[in-house]
C-alpha cells in the first residue's frame, strides 16, 4: 500500500495530463490565448459621462458655496500629516512647543520668535496628552533644545485612552509616513486652502451622520461630541479662533462652552471593572505619569535641553470643573517639584490672568498675539535666556 | 500607494494620460513598468528591490523548468521555485510568529529560551505578488504555460499596479496572454473602467470606512462584555466592511486595469447571496480559491479520493488558507473553522441532496441565511485580535452576557442593519447575474444617477485615506 507521501507525489504529477500543444498565437508567451474579455455594457458613455461630470461639479459648487455662507473658511485640517511636517523640522537647537490645544490657539509664533529670538516649532496636539510626544524628544538624541510644555492636569496625567492615543497616532505617523502619504498631504494642503468643505472634523459625511438629531437608547455609551468648526489653522500650525467665536456671548461660543464640560468630565468607570481595582490602577498610572516625566526631564537635560511647563488661562465654569477635578497643589505643584522644572501658572501673574477665553478655553486670535507678547518675559526669565 | 489617496489620483491620472498617448506597444509596456514600481516603491523603496528579485528568480527558474529535460529535473525547478517564494513570505510574514510558538513549545518541556524579536518589516502586499510570481513556475510545471522570452513582460506580469499590493491574485497565465497585442483605446471600455472605479471607492470609503468601520471598531475594541444584539451587530457591520473593503479594492483595480485595456477576472461574486460554504468560496476572494483549488487541493487529490481523505484535503487547504491571510492563530482557527463548514456540507448534501424539499425556496433561503450566520461567526476569529476578545464576542453574541453593556448608539445601529440590509438584498437580486447585466437593464438616467451619487458621496466623505484592510495581508 502506498504510504500517504508517495501518494500525495503522484497526485503533483496528475496536471501534468492536461499539457496540450501550444498554438502559434500561443508560443510568443506560450500562455492560452485570451479567453476572458470583461463584458462592457453597451451603453452612450460619452454623453452619460458628460451629464455625470455635469451633475457632481453642481453639487459640489452647491456644497461649497452653501458651506461659506453659513461661515466656514478655507483653511488647513490638522491632521498628524501636518504635525509630521513640523516634527521634521524640529532642529537640535530648536525651540519646541508641545501640549494640547491651548497653547496652539494661545502662543503667537511671530511674538514668541520676536522675544525667544528662534522661530518656535509647533507641536502641541488637541485633545491629546503631550507626554508621548515629550517623552520622543527626550529620547530623540540629536535634540538638545528648549521645550514649552502646556499643563491641563486632567490631559496630561491621562492615564490611556483617546487623550493618550491622539499622540501616540501622531508620532507613529511620524515614523512610519511613506513617500506617497507626503505627497498627499501636499497636495491636500493645496485644496484645503483653496476649499472651504475639505474639513475633515466637521464636514465629512461621518460627522454630518453624527449630527442626526436620533435619540439614543436608555444606557448606550456614546462618545462625547467634539466641537464644530472654530478654527483656522496655518501651514506652521498657528490656530486661530474665528471671529464669530470670539463673542463669549455668541451662538457658537455657547454651543461650544456646552460642548466642553461633558469632554473635559471623566467617564464613569466601566462596568466591568471593581470600582476600587479601577482606582487603583489609575492611581498607579498617574504615579508612573510623574516618575515618567521625571525621567525624560532628566533625559532632556542631561544633554543640555531645558523646559519649562505652562499653564494657559481658562474661565468659566471649565475652569471651576478642572480646578475642582485637579487641585493646582496635587498636580501642578508636585509636577514642578519632582521634575525640578521651571513652570508659569497664569493666575500668579496679573498680566497674564485678565484674559477672557471666549468657549472658556482657548483665547481669541486677538488675545492670543498680546497673551504671547506678555509671556515672553516669563519665558526668557524661567528658561534663563 | 493608496487609491483613496490624492497622490493616486494624480498618478492614475498621469498614467493614463501619457500611457495612451504612446504610439510603440513596447514603450508602453516599459512605461506601465516603470509606473508599477513607482506606485509600490511610494510605500517603501527599498522592498521594490525585493519586488525585482523574486520576479527575475521565478523568471530564471521558469526557463530553467521549460529547458530540463525528465520530469524529476522538471520537479527539482519548480521546487526551488515554491521554497525560495514560500521562505520569502514565511521569513517576512511568518518569523516571528514561528519563533513565538518555538519559544511556548520549549517552554512546555521546561527550557526556557528567550528569542531575539525581529524587527521586520512586512513589506506590503507580499502575499499577493508572492503568488502572482509563483503561479508563473507552478502552470510551467503542470504545462499548462509556456515560458515568456521577455523578462519586461514578466515583470509587468507580477507588478501591474493595479493588482499589485491587494489582488486579485492575477495570474501570469491569465496576464502575459495579454501583452501579446496591444489593446486600442475605446470610450466604452475605459469609461465603464472609470465608473468601476468610482464603485469600488465608494464602497471602500463610504461603506466600509464610513458606515461601518467605526462601530465593528468600537464593538472588537470594547474590553467588557457585551449584550447580543451589539455583539452581533459588531460582526455584521465587520462582515459588511471587510466585503466592501476587500470587494471595492478589487473593483477598483479592474476598473484601473480595464482603462489601461487590460482584463481582470471578478474577485467577489455577490458572496452573502452563497447557499452553502462551497458556493461561498466561489464567490469570495475568488483568486484565491481558485489559486488554492488548483496548486493545492486538486494535487492533494481533489475530489477523486476516498471521502475522508477529500475531506482531510478540504481542511489542509483551508488551514494554509487561513494562515495565508495572518500569522496569528486567530487566523488559523478562522480557516479552520470554514474548513469545517465545506466538510459538514459535504455531509448534509450526501445526506439530504436528492429529497423533494432540497430545492425549493424557503430551504434555499433558510440554507443562505444559515451560511451567512455561520461565515458571521467565523469572522469573529478573523477581527478578533487575540481568543480572548474572540470568546467574549463569542460569548456575547450566543447569550452569555444578557447583563452586558450596551454601547452602539442608535445612529451606529441603524447604519449597519441599513447597510447590511442592502447588501444582502444587492446580493440575492443579483447572485445569478452580475454587475454588467445589471447596469444593460437599469434606464441610463439612474446610471447617471447613481454614478455621480456615488462620486458625489466619495467627494462629501474627504476620501480619507485609511489602508485597505487585505494591505497587511
Amino acid at each position: 500500500m502506498p504510504s500517504s507521501i508517495s501518494n500525495f507525489k503522484n497526485k503533483l504529477r496528475l496536471p501534468r495530463l492536461f499539457f496540450r500543444k501550444p498554438s502559434q498565437l500561443e508560443s510568443i508567451h506560450g500562455g492560452p490565448p485570451l479567453e476572458y474579455e470583461r463584458p462592457i455594457p453597451e451603453l452612450p458613455w460619452r454623453g452619460l459621462t458628460v451629464v455625470v461630470v455635469i451633475l457632481v461639479s453642481a453639487a459640489t459648487l452647491v456644497w461649497e458655496l452653501y458651506v461659506r455662507s453659513i461661515g466656514y473658511g478655507p483653511t488647513l485640517n490638522d491632521t498628524d500629516d501636518l504635525w509630521v511636517q513640523q516634527r521634521r523640522a524640529i532642529k537640535p537647537e530648536s525651540v519646541v512647543i508641545v501640549g494640547d490645544s491651548r497653547p496652539l490657539f494661545d502662543l503667537d509664533l511671530d511674538e514668541l520668535q520676536k522675544g525667544l529670538g528662534k522661530r518656535p516649532v509647533q507641536l502641541a496636539i488637541a485633545g491629546s496628552c503631550p507626554f508621548p510626544v515629550l517623552e520622543e524628544l527626550a529620547n530623540d538624541q540629536s535634540f538638545h533644545g528648549t521645550i514649552v510644555c502646556s499643563v491641563v492636569p486632567g490631559m496630561f496625567f491621562a492615564p490611556g485612552g483617546p487623550l493618550l492615543e491622539t499622540s501616540e497616532k501622531a508620532l507613529k505617523r511620524y515614523k512610519e509616513q511613506t513617500l506617497a502619504q507626503r505627497a498627499s498631504h501636499h497636495l491636500g494642503m493645496w485644496l484645503e486652502e483653496h476649499v472651504a468643505f475639505t474639513k475633515q472634523e466637521d464636514l465629512t459625511l461621518d460627522q454630518l451622520l453624527k449630527r442626526l438629531p436620533i435619540p439614543n437608547r436608555p444606557y448606550a455609551q456614546v462618545p462625547p461630541r467634539f466641537p464644530p468648526y472654530f478654527q483656522t489653522v496655518d501651514r506652521e500650525r498657528r490656530t486661530r479662533m474665528i471671529e464669530s467665536c470670539a463673542n463669549p456671548e455668541g451662538e457658537l461660543a455657547r454651543r461650544i462652552q456646552q460642548i466642553w464640560l461633558p469632554l473635559f468630565t471623566p467617564p464613569p468607570p466601566p462596568t466591568y471593572v471593581p470600582k476600587e481595582l479601577f482606582m487603583a490602577n489609575m492611581g498607579k498610572a498617574v504615579e508612573a505619569r510623574f516618575q515618567n516625566t521625571a525621567k525624560a526631564v532628566e533625559k532632556l537635560r542631561a544633554r543640555g535641553g531645558r523646559i519649562v511647563f505652562v499653564h494657559f488661562p481658562h474661565s468659566g465654569q471649565l475652569k471651576e470643573l478642572e480646578d475642582r477635578l485637579n487641585p493646582r497643589t496635587r498636580d501642578w505643584e508636585r509636577l514642578l517639584k519632582e521634575t525640578g522644572a521651571s513652570g508659569i501658572y497664569d493666575e500668579d501673574f496679573p498680566e497674564l490672568s485678565g484674559f477672557d477665553c471666549p468657549e472658556w478655553s482657548h483665547l481669541s486670535a486677538g488675545d492670543s498675539v498680546e497673551f504671547s507678547k506678555r509671556l515672553v518675559p516669563h519665558l526668557r526669565k524661567a528658561l534663563q535666556m | 500607494m493608496l487609491f483613496n489617496s490624492l497622490t493616486f489620483v494624480v498618478f492614475f491620472v498621469v498614467v493614463v494620460t501619457v500611457y495612451w498617448s504612446m504610439r510603440s506597444w513596447n514603450a508602453r509596456k516599459n512605461f506601465l513598468v516603470t509606473a508599477s514600481y513607482i506606485f509600490y516603491g511610494a510605500w517603501n523603496p527599498p522592498f521594490a528591490a525585493l519586488l525585482f528579485s523574486t520576479t527575475a528568480m521565478d523568471f530564471w527558474l521558469g526557463r530553467q523548468m521549460a529547458r530540463a529535460k525528465g520530469h524529476h529535473s522538471q520537479r527539482g525547478w519548480l521546487v526551488g521555485s515554491v521554497c525560495m517564494n514560500l521562505s520569502m513570505l514565511g521569513f517576512f510574514k511568518y518569523g516571528n510568529f514561528l519563533l513565538q510558538n518555538f519559544q511556548w513549545l520549549l517552554a512546555r518541556i521546561g527550557i526556557i529560551y528567550q528569542p531575539p524579536h525581529l524587527d521586520i518589516l512586512l513589506p506590503v502586499g507580499i502575499s499577493f505578488y508572492t503568488f502572482h510570481s509563483l503561479s508563473y513556475t507552478l502552470d510551467i510545471y503542470r504545462g499548462v504555460l509556456k515560458p515568456t522570452k521577455s523578462l519586461r513582460d514578466f515583470i509587468l506580469a507580477v507588478s501591474f499596479f493595479p493588482q499589485l499590493v491587494a489582488g486579485p491574485i492575477v495570474r501570469a497565465g491569465d496576464f502575459l496572454p495579454q501583452l501579446v497585442r496591444p489593446s486600442a483605446l475605446r470610450a466604452g471600455q475605459f469609461l465603464w473602467g472609470l465608473l468601476l472605479m468610482t464603485l469600488g471607492l465608494f464602497e471602500k470609503i463610504v461603506l466600509a470606512d464610513t458606515m461601518l468601520s467605526g462601530s465593528a471598531d468600537r464593538i472588537f475594541g470594547y474590553a467588557g462584555p457585551l449584550v447580543a444584539l451589539d455583539s452581533w451587530l459588531g460582526v455584521m457591520a465587520f462582515a459588511g466592511q471587510i466585503f466592501f473593503d476587500f470587494a471595492g479594492y478589487s473593483t477598483c483595480a479592474i476598473g484601473a486595469a480595464l482603462c489601461l485595456g487590460f482584463h481582470l477576472k471578478d474577485n467577489f461574486r455577490f458572496p452573502y447571496a452563497a447557499i452553502g460554504f462551497s458556493d461561498f468560496w466561489r464567490r469570495w476572494h475568488i483568486s484565491l480559491s481558485t489559486f488554492l483549488r488548483d496548486y493545492l487541493y486538486i494535487p492533494l487529490g481533489g475530489n477523486q479520493v476516498r471521502p475522508v481523505r477529500a475531506a482531510t484535503n478540504l481542511v489542509i487547504v483551508m488551514f494554509l488558507g487561513g494562515l495565508w491571510h495572518g500569522a496569528a492563530w486567530t487566523f488559523v482557527v478562522w480557516g479552520l473553522l470554514h474548513g469545517s463548514y465545506l466538510v459538514i456540507e459535504r455531509v448534509i448534501r450526501a445526506l439530504f441532496e436528492n429529497k423533494a424539499w432540497a430545492g425549493n425556496l424557503a430551504t434555499r433561503l433558510l440554507s443562505g441565511f444559515a451560511t451567512y450566520a455561520a461565515v458571521c461567526v467565523a469572522w469573529v476569529f478573523f477581527r478578533a485580535p487575540d481568543f480572548t476578545v474572540a470568546s467574549r464576542m463569542l460569548g456575547g453574541m450566543f447569550g452569555g452576557h444578557a447583563h452586558g453593556d450596551a454601547i452602539l448608539s442608535t445612529r451606529e445601529i441603524l447604519q449597519i442593519t441599513l447597510v447590511t440590509a442592502g447588501m444582502i438584498l444587492v446580493h440575492w437580486t443579483l447572485r445569478d447575474s452580475n454587475i454588467e447585466t445589471a447596469v444593460m437593464r437599469l434606464p441610463r438616467w439612474i446610471v447617471a444617477a447613481a454614478w455621480a451619487l456615488m462620486a458625489c458621496a466619495i467627494i462629501l466623505t474627504q476620501g480619507n485615506s485609511n489602508a485597505f484592510i487585505y494591505f497587511q495581508f
